[in-house]
Order: C-alpha cells, then sequence, then structure tokens
C-alpha cells in the first residue's frame, strides 16, 4: 500500500528485468545494457517498492559539466498503474536533475503511448520534434519532450480556490501557505425541510452565490483579479450537477483573465487545510475526513503523491446519520448540533447501539471502512418499539448513545489505522468535526496512543475555497504544470488523483 | 495597472454563451458574428465551455479584456447543462470586466427561423424537456432585429400546447439555439444589461424535485 522510493544497485537489476521485458516488450533493454546502465557514475537509478515488491523504477543521465539531463526509462508494473507511482518517479528525478545542475531535461517516448505522455505534460515537458522510426522492429517514431526545470517557485504564489461539491459555494484565496480570504456561502438553511442536501437546490445556490463570494474573497484578500496568479477548482468527488456549476465559472474566469487552472481533488484539499492552519502540512499523517457526504480515512505520506484511501463508508457517510437520527427524534436539521444538544448531560451508555464493521470478521475485510446505516436503523426501531409499548424515551439518552457509537467507531478506527501504519499523526476534517463529543474522545484517545492530533478552525474544516487554493499553490510550488482545460467534473474522483 | 471599466470602452465586441442544449459559443462585432463554435452533445458542458470560448476568441484574433459585453443564454433547457453556461457567463463577465446581458435562449432559433424564412409569420418553438415534455414559446415575426415573442416560455406536454395556442396554424422549425443569434438579438437590444451579474438568472420553469421530509419513520 505505502510506496517507498529508493536508488537502485546491480543487486536490484533481476527484479528489474521481469519488469522491463513485461513493460517494454520488444523494447526491452538487454540485461547488460541495464548494468552498465546502474553501474554508470552519470546515471541516476530509482524503484518504486511495496513491501519490498517491486512496483516501478526510473532512470536519469546527467554528463557532468553539461546542464542537460535525460529522462533514460520508466516504468510501473500494469496493475499498479493509476496510483500516481509514475509521479512520484518522476518527482524524484526531476529532484535529483535539479541537484545535479541540469538546467533542462529530455526525453523520448514512443508517438503510441499517449498515457506516458499525459504524464510528462504534468511536468512540463513538451514535444519539441519528431525521431521517424525510432522503435525498431515495430517502427513506431519517437516523440522527444523537453521541460525547464523550475527553480523553487522564487515567491509564493497568490491562488484562488472555488469549490462547489456540495452545499457550500467556496472561493477563499491564499499566498503560499498563508490564508488571506476564505468566503463561504451555505444553502443549508434551503434544505432543512427535506431532511438532507438536494442537489438540485444546492446547484441552484451555488449559481445564485457565485458572484457574491467571488467579490467578497477578493475584497477581504484586499487584491484585484490581475493580483492572483493562478485558479484552482474542486473537480471532485461530489455532486455532479453541483461540481460542474464551479468547474464551468472556474474555466470561464481562467479564459478571460489568462490565468492557470488548477483541477484539485476536493478530499486531498480537506488535507491540505492544515496547511493554512499552522503554515505546513506535517507528514506522515492519517486524515479522518467526516461531513455529511464523506466519512473517508487515508494514509497522507506526501500530499501531493502519496494519499492512499485506506477506507470509507459503504452506505451513509456519518453526518447523514446525525441528519436521519435527528429526524427520528423530531429534532431539526443538521442533525449534528441537534444531537449534540440534546445529547449534553445525557448518558451515553444508557442504551448499547451497534457500531458497524468492528467485529472481528468485519475487521479482516472492512478494517478501515464504515458502515452507519445499520446504526440508524437500530436508533430508530428503539424508538418505534418504545412508542408502540407507550414508554417514555430520553431523546437526550438516545442522542447520546448513537453519538458515543458514531464517535468510537470513527475514533478507533482512525487510531488504529495510526498504529497499524506507524504513524503518530491524526488530522480531522468535515464538517462533523464540530461535534464536540468526537472532539473530546479524539483528544483522549490520542493522548493516551502517543498521537498528535490536528484539527484546524472549523471554518477550515467544513467544504471552502481556501484549502482547494491551497492544493493549487503546493501544486504550483512543486512546479506542476496547469491542468488542461478539458478537464471534468468527476463525483467519483479517487483520492489518488490529486491533480486532474 | 488597472483595466478601464467597462462603461469606458466601446461595446464593440460581445461574447456569446449558450448550453441551454448543446454548447454553443460565439465573439461577435457590433452583432456581426466573428467566430462561433456549435457543439450539439447534450452532456459534455463543463468539459468543452473553458476550451470553446479560448478557441472563439483565438478564431476570431479578440482578447478576452476586449469583450465589452457576455450575452448569455438564459434558457430554458435542462438544469445542470443550463447552469454551466450561465456559471461560466458570469466568471467571465468579472475576468474580462464585461457586462452581462440574459437572452431567452428560445428567441435565438425565432431569430435564425424568420430570417430563413422572412415575414411575419406565427411560429412555434420548442426545445426538449425532457421527461416527455417540451420547452415552447411563440413567436410573431421579428421587429427591429428582435423576435417578437407572444407567449412562453413555458414548459408542457407537447399536446397540452394545443390548450394555449392554435398550433395547426403555427409554422415550426427543427432549428437549434445558436451562441451567435443570441449575440445579434442582444446588440439589436442595444446591449444593455438589464441587471448586475447575479441578477441575470436562468429561466428554471420546473421547482426542483424534491419531496419535503414526511417525519421521522426510517425502519422497517
Amino acid at each position: 500500500m505505502a510506496i517507498v522510493i529508493r536508488e537502485a544497485s546491480g543487486l536490484d537489476l533481476p527484479q528489474i528485468m521481469k519488469l522491463e521485458i513485461a513493460s517494454f516488450a520488444n523494447d526491452a533493454w538487454p540485461e547488460a545494457t541495464f548494468h552498465s546502465e546502474l553501474d554508470a557514475p552519470h546515471t541516476y537509478y530509482i524503484l518504486a517498492l511495496e513491501d519490498e515488491d517491486l512496483v516501478g523504477y526510473a532512470g536519469l543521465s546527467k554528463l557532468a559539466g553539461s546542464d542537460q539531463a535525460d529522462i533514460q526509462t520508466i516504468a510501473v508494473r500494469e496493475d499498479k498503474r493509476g496510483l500516481g507511482i509514475g509521479r512520484q518517479l518522476m518527482d524524484a528525478l526531476t529532484l535529483e536533475a535539479k541537484t545535479r545542475g541540469a538546467k533542462e531535461i529530455f526525453l523520448e517516448v514512443r508517438a503510441d503511448n499517449s498515457v506516458a505522455q499525459k504524464l510528462y505534460k504534468v511536468f512540463g515537458f513538451k514535444q519539441i520534434g519528431t525521431r521517424k522510426k525510432y522503435y525498431q522492429p515495430d517502427g513506431v517514431d519517437a516523440f522527444i519532450m523537453k521541460t525547464d526545470i523550475k527553480r523553487k517557485y522564487n515567491s509564493e504564489p497568490v491562488v484562488l480556490g472555488i469549490e462547489t461539491s456540495c452545499d457550500e459555494t467556496g472561493v477563499g484565496i491564499v499566498r503560499g501557505n498563508q490564508l488571506l480570504a476564505n468566503i463561504i456561502s451555505s444553502s443549508m438553511d434551503k434544505h432543512a425541510i427535506f431532511g438532507g442536501v438536494v442537489p438540485e437546490i444546492a446547484a441552484r445556490a451555488h449559481l445564485e452565490a457565485l458572484t457574491p463570494v467571488l467579490n467578497e474573497a477578493l475584497e477581504k484578500a484586499n487584491l484585484t483579479l490581475d493580483e492572483i496568479d493562478a485558479i484552482a477548482v474542486t473537480n471532485g468527488p461530489g455532486l455532479a450537477g453541483a461540481l460542474m456549476v464551479g468547474v464551468g465559472a472556474a474555466k470561464a474566469l481562467a479564459v478571460a483573465t489568462g490565468k492557470p487552472i488548477y483541477a484539485v481533488n476536493h478530499l486531498v484539499g480537506h488535507v491540505g487545510a492544515d496547511i493554512l492552519d499552522r503554515g505546513e502540512l506535517h507528514t506522515p499523517t492519517i486524515a479522518l475526513l467526516v461531513s455529511g457526504g464523506h466519512t473517508s480515512l487515508l494514509l497522507v505520506r506526501d500530499l501531493l503523491n502519496d494519499v492512499v484511501l485506506l477506507g470509507e463508508t459503504i452506505d451513509d457517510a456519518a453526518g447523514e446519520a446525525f441528519d436521519k437520527v435527528s429526524r427520528v427524534l423530531g429534532l431539526s436539521y443538521p442533525g449534528g448540533p441537534e444531537i449534540d444538544r440534546v445529547a449534553k448531560d445525557a448518558n451515553p451508555a444508557a442504551i448499547r447501539f451497534p457500531r458497524g464493521l468492528t467485529l472481528p470478521k468485519d475487521m479482516e475485510k472492512h478494517r478501515y471502512d464504515f458502515s452507519f446505516s445499520g446504526l440508524k436503523t437500530a436508533v430508530a426501531r428503539h424508538v418505534e418499539l418504545a412508542e408502540s409499548k407507550g414508554e417514555e424515551i430520553s431523546i437526550g439518552d438516545v442522542a447520546a448513545s448513537f453519538r458515543e457509537a458514531v464517535v468510537d467507531v470513527l475514533i478507533k478506527k482512525a487510531i488504529s489505522a495510526c498504529k497499524d501504519f506507524d504513524v503518530p499523526r491524526l488530522l480531522l476534517g468535515g464538517g462533523v468535526v464540530a461535534n464536540s463529543r468526537l472532539r473530546e474522545v479524539a483528544k483522549e484517545q490520542c493522548e493516551a496512543n502517543g498521537i498528535e492530533l490536528r484539527i484546524p478552525p472549523f471554518s477550515l474544516c467544513t467544504d471552502n475555497g481556501a484549502m482547494i487554493a491551497a492544493i493549487g499553490a503546493q501544486l504550483i510550488m512543486a512546479g506542476r504544470a496547469p491542468s488542461s482545460l478539458n478537464f471534468s467534473a468527476e463525483s467519483t474522483l479517487p483520492v489518488t488523483i490529486v491533480q486532474s | 495597472m488597472k483595466a478601464p471599466a467597462a462603461s469606458t470602452r466601446i461595446a464593440e465586441y460581445a461574447l456569446a454563451i449558450d448550453t441551454s442544449a448543446g454548447t454553443t459559443v460565439a465573439v461577435l462585432s457590433m452583432g456581426t458574428v466573428l467566430a462561433e463554435l456549435n457543439y450539439l452533445e447534450p452532456m459534455t458542458h463543463s468539459e468543452r465551455i473553458g476550451s470553446a470560448i479560448q478557441k472563439v476568441l483565438k478564431d476570431s484574433g479578440i482578447q478576452a479584456k476586449q469583450i465589452a459585453t457576455v450575452v448569455v443564454g438564459v434558457g430554458p433547457g435542462p438544469f445542470t447543462g443550463l447552469r454551466v453556461g450561465m456559471a461560466a457567463a458570469r466568471y467571465f463577465a468579472i475576468g474580462a470586466r464585461a457586462e452581462l446581458a440574459g437572452v431567452c435562449s428560445l428567441d435565438s432559433i425565432a431569430l435564425d427561423f424568420y430570417l430563413a424564412n422572412p415575414g411575419q409569420q406565427p411560429l412555434l418553438v420548442t426545445t426538449d424537456a425532457r421527461r416527455k415534455e417540451v420547452f415552447w414559446a411563440t413567436y410573431s415575426g421579428v421587429v427591429d432585429g428582435i423576435p417578437v415573442r407572444t407567449q412562453g416560455p413555458a414548459v408542457n406536454k407537447y399536446e397540452d400546447i394545443q390548450t394555449f395556442v392554435d398550433v395547426s396554424t403555427m409554422a415550426t422549425t427543427e432549428l437549434g439555439v445558436r451562441a451567435g443569434a443570441l449575440g445579434q438579438i442582444a446588440f439589436a437590444q442595444g446591449l444593455s444589461p438589464q441587471g448586475t451579474n447575479s441578477e441575470i438568472t436562468p429561466i428554471y420553469l420546473r421547482e426542483p424535485d424534491a419531496v419535503p421530509s414526511k417525519g421521522k419513520k426510517v425502519s422497517g
């Protein structure tokens, strides 16, 4: 699951050759060639390993005295593609090329390998020529590509971030790691009579809020659009129709102002929020993101290159469970604060509600997954049964016991992840972080287990544009090329794709 | 240096955007189309919109900051797509410091019909509203470059339109929405914005599909 990058040696040759032949078939290098490549002083070969298993490798060549470097090769095992391993390898090679004093990096790529070309474009490579029929015996052309090595971004980029994935319209502005503005307009009140977020109502509200939220953010940051360096926008995961409002707006703003655009993953944004709170993100960290739309447990070794989804809810999000139980108890929407209110001073041990996916067999298959649907039904049954018998129920005790069951599972699984992966840090994000009992138990359990607990301020925990801007700024400072204008809104965007 | 405010610019160039059906964008100069792009697919608005605007600007040789008015088709049309163009128009207008003007999308179909069929004759324009219904409006002709709408826009089953107008006496058309035509109508109207950026709103005609929560029973 976790990918380790290290330099290759001659001892790794047998493993490398197996992957070389599997990856390149007719173009594979002979073993002797690879051996001399590994040995040469002007080369740098690295491996990507998962539990000691070779899942990818890459090599760089840089002659002393030259200011040009060449990417010699890069391969990722077929079953491990699309997980960001290629990007990690490229990041490591780019860094090495920079360290060895290169100003440009060149590479050749098969004209028919569009996947590799796409990866290189992410790192700013552009096609500068073609070598006809370079790859034999297939007779395929090679594209020659080049990138200029960017000095670390010499000033801190000012990025405007747009977020419309659920029921919050957010525009935030950051300068590097620093928060300048974070304006949020929520349509929560409009969903209240429906007991949950209605996608069409949320999307309509986004369109209404777009202009005032942007104007307010610029005013708060005391900036004009001319002073913005780039635009970032959430393109998933989230409600499709809601995402599209932000995506359409952001693209048009980018074209109108001539600024580059970065399409950013919403969940990674929640992790990045901590940068704005303390000025940097400490990794590795486990991140527990809990809202009305998500309940996800992430392992973050590197914000831009190595974010792994350990588990998520298999049915309702935790926030959704709070809303539904609140309704069962005759309380209002949103449920979280209401449950918190009536549970205060009540008995959390009054009723033993089920803890989803915590039985030994579930812990094997769903160690880091969550389920709140059964819990919600158990609460409803409890209330209905009492009513049918004409018994009086204590709403406070039911609410407290329900809340305890949710918090118990969330924190237990998060702490397990910290221990299992030997990560001494837990970051909380998402609207449910407002829940007082969740914060209390997280604090107790983290202290008991020697884990550092991070909870950014609430305005950075709920959905917001500032966290999206923060990821945009990180991408720019890492030298990443902007997104193409053709990216789409992806309601199920996986957490491994930080930038689309 | 700050760009001049929109009001001090000569209102020469306009960008027109409509996503009420497919994705259509155009750049116009004083009501004449310089470049236009029409994608018919009804589902790819958010993918297309950025590069489509970029392409018509390039094709027309006009820079974003030269655009003084953004004309947007305000529908009616399927909501999710319609909003992409509305959102893009709002933020383009802010980014280019341009005014925003809204035109009923169906009007562009009427204009194109009357340009192809001169004369004052009654016209029924319909577009697909899904759920076996159509968005519709009727027109009597074109006066000073502006289609004269007599009824609508509204949404009904096609067969029910008969209860509002005598369909048998009216011409119909297969033409679709075209951004260039929207831009021409807006120019004929004097490119006057009918409100601020936020006040140009979509014509939805339908309430969101949602039923208020009935109560608390969730089990069984």
